[in-house]
């Protein structure tokens, strides 16, 4: 029998985008761009947009699915003039849209189209979880060792995995022991050039790259801004840049290995990852227009880079998909775990397509690996009944 | 319902022009829809309605309609309220019920009368002007007849006989009397060569055609069902596509081999019966078939030609050897011809590949045959690919055989193990479902309710290495 069937009930796919975040805007393009319209376009779920502001406030309706309504500025007026969608945890996710008539839309799976705080950072999949509904990408756990840059490298030493040697320590630690934390730059044996970066931001947001001493105050205070953390960690040489979406629960498919084309001393910081078009001084699209897909490096190299990859993504913990960022000394022939992204911006969408995955099947095959996870933690005893009360 | 009260929603109108402009004002394909429509808010899903000034002239002719029927309603009403005779409230009634079909069908009058007074005395002229200039032209007059292929054929010919002679051909589809016609009245007089398509709905119509034309040479490309609810039965189409062979007795007639319906027709030992094989002598050899194009090697005697086209597909093999035999025949030399054989190419819509994000999409949504699904399915097997998408609504005017064409085409798709097939959901899917279901059909089907966005977002369907083939394609009237 065909596989096709005309479903007469379809689910309900929410799609949260925007969101508390410096990657508010980037999330908005990722949920519309890259997971609104084929999840629409497979035909096999009702697609339901839910915008939450740089306020936090939220909002669910079908008029946002327009790029326009973002692009022109007319999300302001939208959202003044929409009454606010509450949430209501009743044994799974229900939307109210509030109004003369309240409407309750009871949803089937989550795909957080989130970008950095409070999106991929582990705090909605917190929220998910407690509201009991399937949610796309990353569990709780793995998004928040996955987002903490400090906590991604230890589990990941802890794995065998090898990364660059690193430092970190607080803001107030920072401001207490300034003297005491070079010192232990020294100790530690880095190496310039490094790099200073905060812990958990994503998007290359706030990180400099050092190349001498007198130069890291500035760096740590930079990285400051933006975190309470920060690590100074050693830049490879003979650095070749790869990264690597991967997708899956248990059984991993691996995209391409891709090459951002960037020189060591021009890495992608945020500004030419999303404002420039992935390319100092110019560039038309986002942070995939300019890089080598897939990437050219010898094959060894390759297939190492896939293998470093897929046991990061492992010992993390990672589901659904993550992006798997690497260095790679090309003179050592040696691959170095660099920071995971559990949520790539769209998704990285166009490297799928090139390993052979259309963008509505990326989609689809996402909400299938969030209900298949749910699914197995639903076979997990989460409560149990005994006799304590009774003995007060 | 709901729907039947779409009639009365002020939308009801721009459907009906907008419908009418779709079916080119033919008055037979507008009543068809009409009588098979029930929705008449979902009409146009493709196209929208272009402001034209005669469709300006109908929209206010249909807007006066609609207002009189409004007036007949509330003098009516008007009436039963002050006579309180309840005759005229059931006329009331009635009027708000016929009105809409009313307004469907009085809108064809001034159609008809438009055509009676001015279009036809006006067609007559241009035919007699044309038949008059062709008499005096020396050029050879090639003529195309058949279900399918004409135009690739003909626009095939033309490229190859261009390398060595001027050559006139009737342009895109421009294969009726009153087209050919406007054809004949563009000639110069110095062409050596005219080619001319000829079409067919009727019977009589290629009679009519060559008796136009006066052809020196025929070919005949093919037969199938097409214009079957016209024809009626398949051996009236064929009877009226040889009409082409029966006004040459004695001219040289190419006719397609692979088609079964020209085969049997045909006389066994016909020299002129052309295929993969070869034709007239010439034989066919080391063919291969890639996205780029076809490539064969032609010999006849000390003749050989490596011909590399970048038409697509095996059945492309004929055609072109029944060309390479004609330029032969009409003195161009081997280089000529395996020149003008290089500069053959697809045509718009018509097998026509192109890159999308690292797939080949191959447009064949001009393609509205079975003979063009089969070779369709074909090409799509022969081809390497990641995976193999196979896209169509089905088929238009198969008449009786609606049912049974599709469920075969559903029964090829199967055997040929195709890796997604794309279904545009109307009245011939369940046919074409029912195909795959008894040929055990196990990959992906998908079944799509709205075209336009379908095709307008085709990036999102597909992936690097993947072959898409999109085959015919169905405008709003046959939906």
């Amino acid at each position: 029998m065909p596989k096709a069937t005309i479903r007469s009930m379809k689910k309900t796919v929410a799609v949260i985008f925007g969101g508390r975040s410096a990657e508010h805007d980037i999330s908005i393009v990722t949920a519309i761009g890259s997971v609104l319209k084929p999840l629409e376009l497979s035909q096999q779920y009702n697609v339901l947009p839910v915008y939450i502001a740089k306020d936090g406030s939220w909002y669910a309706d079908m008029k946002l699915k327009d790029i326009q309504l973002f692009t022109t500025g007319g999300i302001e007026a939208f959202c003044a003039k929409t009454k606010k969608a509450q949430l209501l945890f009743d044994n799974g996710l229900v939307l109210i849209k509030s109004g003369l008539r309240a409407e309750k839309i009871k949803i089937d799976v989550v795909f957080p189209a989130m970008h950095g705080t409070f999106g991929e950072d582990g705090s909605l999949m917190g929220l998910l979880r407690m509201a009991h509904v399937p949610f796309v990408g990353c569990d709780m756990t793995a998004s928040v060792i996955a987002m903490d840059k400090v906590l991604s490298k230890q589990v990941i030493m802890a794995a065998s995995v090898p990364t660059p040697k690193f430092i970190h320590f607080s803001n107030s630690e920072f401001a207490a022991h300034q003297k005491a934390i070079f010192e232990q730059v020294e100790a530690a044996r880095l190496h310039y050039p490094v790099f200073v970066k905060p812990a958990h931001l994503g998007s290359s947001i706030g990180i400099t790259r050092v190349i001498k001493p007198d130069d890291l105050q500035n760096a740590i205070e930079v990285a400051m801004h933006y975190d309470d953390t920060v690590l100074v960690e050693e830049a490879v040489t003979s650095l070749i840049e790869v990264t690597v979406p991967i997708m899956g629960n248990d059984e991993l498919t691996p995209a391409l290995v891709e090459q951002p084309l960037t020189k060591a001393e021009d890495f992608l910081d945020f500004d030419t990852k999303y404002m420039q078009g992935g390319k100092k001084g110019g560039g038309k699209r986002g942070a995939q227009g300019y890089s080598k897909l897939p990437a050219d490096i010898p094959e060894s190299l390759y297939n190492k880079a896939l293998e470093v990859a897929k046991n990061a993504y492992k010992a993390i913990g990672c589901t659904g998909i993550a992006r798997i960022d690497l260095l790679i000394d090309s003179k050592a022939n040696k691959v170095y775990f660099n920071e995971v992204n559990p949520m790539p911006g769209d998704l990285y969408a166009h490297n799928w397509r090139q390993a052979g995955i259309a963008p509505v099947q990326l989609v689809t095959r996402l909400v299938e690996l969030a209900e298949a996870r749910f699914a197995r933690q639903q076979q997990l005893e989460v409560t149990l009944t005994t006799n304590f009360l009774k003995q007060f | 319902m709901i729907k039947y009260l779409t009639r009365y929603h002020p939308h009801y109108i721009t459907a009906l022009l907008y419908m009418l402009q779709a079916s080119e004002y033919k008055p037979k394909d507008y009543s068809a829809w009409y009588l098979r429509t029930k929705d008449f808010s979902t009409v146009a899903r493709r196209r929208s309605l272009v402001m034209t000034t005669k469709a300006k002239l109908l929209l206010i002719l249909l807007w006066g309609l609609v207002l009189i029927q409004v007036m007949c309603f509330a003098i009516m009403l008007w009436i039963w309220f002050a006579s309180d005779e309840v005759g005229w409230l059931i006329m009331a009634g009635i009027v708000t019920l016929v009105g809409p079909f009313v307004t469907a069908y009085v809108v064809l009058f001034p159609l008809w009368l438009g055509q009676i007074v001015i279009q036809r005395p006006k067609q007559r002229r241009l035919i007699a002007a044309a038949h008059q200039k062709l008499a005096a032209h020396k050029g050879l007059r090639i003529a195309v007849a058949g279900s399918f292929g004409k135009t690739t054929f003909k626009e095939v010919l033309a490229t190859i006989l261009s390398e060595g002679k001027m050559v006139a051909v009737t342009p895109g589809n421009m294969n009726t009397p009153i087209g050919i016609s406007r054809f004949i009245n563009t000639l110069t007089g110095k062409e050596e060569i005219l080619l001319f398509e000829l079409g067919e709905s009727h019977v009589g119509d290629v009679k009519e055609l060559c008796e136009l034309v006066q052809p020196n040479m025929g070919i005949i490309t093919g037969i199938n069902e097409a214009h079957l609810i016209t024809f009626k039965t398949i051996e009236r189409t064929t009877s009226t596509i040889f009409e082409l062979a029966d006004f040459l007795p004695h001219g040289p007639v190419y006719k397609n081999a692979e088609s079964e319906l020209v085969r049997k027709r045909a006389h066994k030992n016909d020299r002129l019966l052309y295929s993969r094989r070869g034709v007239n002598g010439w034989a066919i050899s080391d063919s291969t078939v890639s996205i780029n194009g076809t490539h064969f090697t032609a010999t006849k005697g000390q003749k050989i030609i490596w011909a590399e086209s970048g038409l697509l597909g095996q059945h492309q093999i004929g055609p072109l050897v029944a060309c390479i035999d004609i330029a032969d025949t009409l003195g161009l030399s081997v280089s000529q011809i395996a020149d003008g054989l290089k500069k053959t190419k697809p045509f718009e819509h018509r097998m026509q590949p192109r890159q999308l994000h690292g797939a080949w999409i191959i447009d064949d949504t001009y393609n509205g045959n079975k003979e063009g699904v089969k070779v369709g399915i074909d090409l799509l097997c022969r081809l390497e690919a990641r995976r193999r998408i196979y896209v169509t609504p089905g088929l238009v005017g198969q008449g009786e055989k609606t049912q049974t064409i599709h469920t075969e085409i559903g029964k090829q798709l199967a055997a040929a193990s195709i890796d997604v097939i794309v279904l545009m959901r109307n009245s011939v899917t369940a046919y074409i479902v029912e195909g795959l279901r008894q040929a055990g059909f196990q990959n992906e089907l998908l079944l799509i309710d709205e075209p336009l966005q379908f095709y307008t977002n085709l990036e999102h369907f597909v992936a690097a290495g993947d072959v898409i083939l999109l085959q015919n394609d169905w405008t709003d009237n046959y939906a």
